[in-house]
């Protein structure tokens, strides 16, 4: 492993040079749409069919972005060149994917496969309030709010706004001192979940390499044998030595690395057809320079960063069926609502996205991020209980039945995707005391899981 | 050629992004005497609302909306040196200096409300992305910015957002400057807190802020100190 980042590494220094505006305004779109037009992908999106059920579809697309990231390869800017790979290093990469992990100790301990659109096993249960700013007060409680439920698979933390009272600044010893605590706070909260060796993410709340250098595999830190790797990268097609530095890091201590990149529909791919074939090159290209155990693939949609509406669950479901038909390797979704805890909104959103995902192959779901995680503390266990639940219930179901239900959700909240509810925050909505819901957020749940069993999803 | 016919081209190039031809179709227009300020009020800042509808749409995306601004600048840059200043200065928006804070590199965001305050006719000075807080009161300093505008995606680097506002104050420059802020670790309480002259969720809003606070393109509601 160390030998082929070493290789990448070297890419980075000769590689073709070209400037970022050129990356993000010219090539990358430039490519993007003549590659739509010689696979004849232009203008496939289908409002009327949210997830796609046609998987020859799928295939055209994986061939369009398998051939974009041949082309494309992805841009260092630090040295400001040209990252690519030749056919073999691709196929390789690819084959060398695992395409299965398991994480955890004891009786908590869990395998991770991979899965194939209508796969009938359940993909995993990887539940947060992710992204969100959350009090150093309330880390705990949320975190065992969320791990108290058993269909709950996985824990990933969430970010910490301070430590011992001061803010956990990012890029200063304040960051290296809070991604260690980040670690003690979360293993304390899956012990008092009555889960002590629960598999986990680390680091959440380390927006530089210093926080991830500060709380993963180092001792009291999060365990290699337990964790994932948090390796992210904010753009789809740029590696950046910010994030080489955690995957070396990882690398070193022999940890599985959730590698990842946030797509934007409107963006630099363009419309929903670009954001598949740029999302499946990103998927590629990331395992060919990361070397992760799994590939996160976020599309939001530009005009709401959110991926509830019908073009981003369209391109999702896409995306993660090309990918899971013709890689053995592990495909992580997420679900990124923009509406808060104690809404029925953030329980359609949780649905649609959900289902799209299961029912396409992913093999590990995250999630849930209401509000798109701009409010701190706007969480509560839940939403991810009931996105847990979902995900169980979508392995009975085909392409076209997921597209029916999810078809007759949509309408339900997408009048709202641009001014959304903000629901209520994690005190708000939770007893304090049992970590339980409260009894007018269970109602909304209880209401809306009625109407999912009358659309024909069966509640595990 | 008529005055209608080129100002019909002039639209029709921003929405194709032809930076070239509007650059020689600008220069027809002061060739052939037509009043700029209409040409780009008519030409230019229609096309520019036809491409803002489009993105809406997604019939465009932010590539093609940020060569569309390079166009109508490559016009402007012929064009607006042959108006009266008192016109230019009508037309004057405003400059933004504008950037993702300290710690964090995410720019798509920033970059979308980049470029619709470009096409809607500020002047924008885009910084990128882990700007050091100091950079950014430097070049607001240093360009006679009106405004700072910065986005944040990661909460642990939103501090940074209140060490601008505080640098700002201790060199006893608060009032120089408009400080708005963004991204999806913003919401309004954290706004007040850093001490920001206002939030905005997304880059609609930014655009509308920045209109409200410098008074829809006239008269400056606080006018920066020279």
């Amino acid at each position: 492993m160390v030998s082929r980042l070493l290789d990448v590494l070297d890419k980075t220094l000769t590689g073709k040079i070209t400037t970022k505006k050129e990356w993000d305004i010219k090539i990358v779109p430039t490519r993007t749409r003549s590659i739509l037009k010689e696979h004849g992908l232009e203008k496939l999106f289908d409002p009327l069919n949210p997830i796609n059920t046609d998987l020859s579809l799928a295939d055209e697309f994986w061939e369009a972005g398998y051939t974009l990231a041949l082309e494309l390869g992805l841009f260092c800017p630090e040295t400001e060149r040209i990252v690519q790979f030749t056919e073999n290093e691709v196929k390789e990469s690819l084959q060398n994917a695992p395409s299965e992990v398991a994480l955890g100790f004891g009786k908590d301990k869990i395998t991770i496969k991979s899965r194939r659109p209508e796969d009938p096993k359940p993909p995993i249960a990887a539940m947060s309030a992710l992204g969100l700013s959350v009090s150093e007060e309330l880390y705990i409680p949320i975190c065992q709010s969320i791990a108290q439920y058993r269909v709950v698979d996985m824990l990933l933390g969430a970010t910490l706004d301070k430590i011992h009272g001061r803010e956990a600044r990012s890029r200063t010893p304040y960051e290296t001192l809070a991604g260690f605590y980040e670690a003690v706070l979360v293993k304390e909260a899956v012990r008092r979940a009555g889960r002590p060796g629960m598999a986990v993410f680390g680091v959440e709340g380390a927006p530089t390499e210093y926080g991830f250098f500060g709380g993963f595999g180092v001792k009291g830190g999060f365990e290699p044998e337990r964790s994932f790797a948090i390796c992210l990268i904010p753009e789809p097609v740029i590696l950046s030595y910010r994030i080489l530095h955690r995957v070396a890091a990882a690398t070193n201590v022999g940890a599985p690395i959730e590698a990842g990149h946030m797509l934007t529909i409107g963006g630099y791919f363009g419309s929903p057809e670009g954001a598949v074939v740029g999302s499946i090159a990103a998927q590629i290209l990331q395992a060919a320079s990361m070397f992760p155990t799994v590939v996160e693939s976020t599309i939001l949609d530009g005009r709401y960063f959110g991926n509830c509406g019908r073009e981003a669950v369209w391109a999702t479901s896409v995306s993660h069926q090309a990918r899971s038909r013709h890689s053995h390797a592990m495909n992580l979704g997420i679900t990124s609502q923009v509406s808060g805890p104690c809404t029925d909104m953030i329980l359609y959103e949780t649905t649609s996205i959900s289902i799209a995902d299961a029912v396409s192959g992913v093999a590990i779901e995250i999630g849930t991020r209401p509000n798109a995680c701009r409010y701190p503390n706007f969480c509560s266990g839940l939403e991810n209980k009931f996105c847990a639940e979902v995900l169980r219930a979508s392995t009975k179901l085909k392409l076209s039945d997921a597209n029916e239900i999810v078809k007759t959700l949509i309408p339900k909240y997408e009048g709202r995707l641009k001014d959304p509810p903000k629901g209520k925050s994690f005190t708000e909505c939770t007893d304090l005391k049992t970590l339980q819901p409260t009894q007018e957020w269970l109602k909304i749940y209880e209401q809306v899981w009625k109407e999912l069993e009358e659309l024909g999803l069966q509640r595990p | 050629m008529e005055k209608n016919k080129l100002i019909e081209e002039i639209r029709e190039m921003v929405i194709r992004f032809d930076e070239e031809g509007i650059k020689r179709v600008a220069h027809q227009v002061l060739e052939s005497g037509i009043d700029p300020l209409e040409v780009i009020r008519e030409g230019l800042q229609k096309g520019m609302d036809i491409m803002g509808e489009k993105y809406e749409n997604l019939e465009v995306y932010l590539p093609e909306l940020m060569m569309a601004a390079d166009t109508v600048y490559a016009a402007l840059n012929i064009l607006l040196p042959k108006i009266s200043v008192e016109a230019a200065k009508k037309l004057r928006r405003g400059k933004v200096v504008i950037g993702t804070i300290f710690g964090d590199i995410h720019d798509i965001g920033k970059n979308i409300v980049a470029t619709l305050l470009r096409i809607n006719g500020y002047e924008v000075l885009d910084l990128g992305s882990d700007v050091d807080p100091k950079l950014f009161v430097e070049t607001a300093i240093k360009e006679n910015a009106e405004i700072i505008a910065m986005s944040c995606l990661l909460s642990p680097s939103m501090y940074y957002m209140r060490d601008v506002v505080q640098r700002l104050k201790d060199m006893g420059i608060r009032d120089n400057h408009y400080v708005i802020v963004g991204g999806a670790a913003i919401y309004p309480a954290a706004a007040e807190q850093i001490g920001a002259d206002g939030w905005a969720k997304n880059a609609e809003g930014a655009v509308e802020l920045c209109e409200r606070l410098l008074g829809k393109g006239g008269e400056a509601e606080k006018t920066p100190k020279k």
